[in-house]
């Protein structure tokens, strides 16, 4: 009966660690492209989720994965914070970038720091999911899969132009000759 | 006895609104820049984002913004200071392309949209410090027609024409 009762207030004490009315934050990061090629653009998206007892203070967000000789920025900023996030709420936050290089990029996560309470003098610091390693596609084999090639077309029809308007122009020329002695008759 | 309390009481509603942390933002100065996506293949979903930089006449620098996001309140996030940005993103079909006004509140507007929703109305009385148009044109899905396609139609057509004429002439 003892033992029991001891083994319940451990389990209890153990319990009561984690619901210490505080906040807590899951982040995530994801490329929202389908493919992600050489000067066009590349949409990164973060959400936050405050899934704690408690409002989340000072909360920043800072992604250092995006070098700036690899990637142009094109809209969006890589360092931004939010004064409070509510119990419960979620935020998301969109950067846009161009990547100036093709190749293989290894996107890893981005940094959260924030105050779990109002009063904790700690900052939190957690880290959004990573979205891995992904190919840069070159922008010439990306045109040369997706493009209309409406130039290549154009060239093309010029190109059969002879093999097909010579016959015509002879069977015209013999036509409008025949015509003219029919009507001659 | 009592125009003295009377006396105190609107001393201290006049001093009231000095003491309140209201940081509101007077005549606001708004540069912004707009991001739509413009091509399907490079999102999955239609992103869209806003950045702007405030400057406010009464010099207040700990802007705290809300932007209304179709319908939707959610906290401005701030890149600097005065500098703000609100992203949204949703299925390409749900943004299609026009004209997203973008309303954005400080702490006092954004308690004044929440009254109201909370009260059944949509909250659109509430003026706003100031709003940003967002012009999208609509994402880009690829062509209507496959060139590949349009340069077989005219080579069937051409193929047809010539054998038209061909048993015209044989007949």
């Amino acid at each position: 009966m003892k033992s029991l009762f001891l083994l319940v207030v451990a389990f209890v004490a153990v319990r009561s660690d984690n619901d210490d009315n505080a906040a807590r934050l899951l982040a995530s990061k994801s490329i929202l492209n389908q493919f992600i090629v050489e000067g066009k653009e590349l949409t990164v998206e973060y959400s936050i989720y405050n899934v704690g007892s408690s409002q989340a203070y000072n909360v920043e967000l800072s992604d250092s994965s995006f070098p700036e000789e690899d990637f142009q920025r094109v809209s969006g900023s890589l360092n931004v914070k939010w004064d409070r996030l509510a119990v419960g709420a979620n935020v998301s936050h969109a950067v846009i970038l161009k990547p100036l290089r093709p190749g293989y990029a290894n996107f890893t996560a981005a940094q959260v720091k924030y105050y779990p309470t109002e009063e904790s003098q700690a900052v939190q610091v957690g880290y959004t999911t990573a979205p891995g390693e992904a190919g840069i596609v070159g922008l010439k084999d990306y045109e040369r899969r997706f493009s209309p090639h409406i130039v290549d077309w154009a060239t093309f029809a010029i190109m059969t132009l002879p093999s097909i308007g010579f016959p015509f122009l002879l069977w015209y020329r013999s036509k409008s000759k025949y015509d003219v002695k029919h009507k001659k008759n | 006895m009592a125009t003295s309390t009377k006396i105190l009481a609107l001393a201290v509603l006049a001093v009231l609104p000095l003491l309140m942390n209201a940081s509101t933002c007077i005549g606001p100065q708004v540069t912004s820049n707009v991001y739509t996506t413009s091509e399907a293949s490079m999102s999955i979903s239609t992103v869209f984002v806003v950045e702007v930089a405030v400057k406010c006449n009464n010099g207040e620098k700990d802007l705290l913004l809300f932007a209304d996001v179709n319908g939707h309140m959610v906290p401005a996030t701030q890149s600097g200071t005065g500098k703000f940005q609100v992203s949204w993103s949703d299925e390409h079909k749900k943004l299609p392309a026009g004209t997203y006004g973008v309303r954005f509140f400080d702490e006092e507007g954004y308690n004044a949209v929440r009254k109201e929703k909370r009260s059944g109305t949509d909250g659109s009385t509430v003026t706003p410090i100031f709003t940003v148009n967002v012009k999208h044109s609509g994402t880009w899905t690829g062509p209507y027609v496959q060139t590949e396609f349009v340069a077989t139609c005219v080579a069937l057509l051409v193929w047809y024409m010539a054998y038209r004429s061909k048993s015209f002439l044989m007949s």
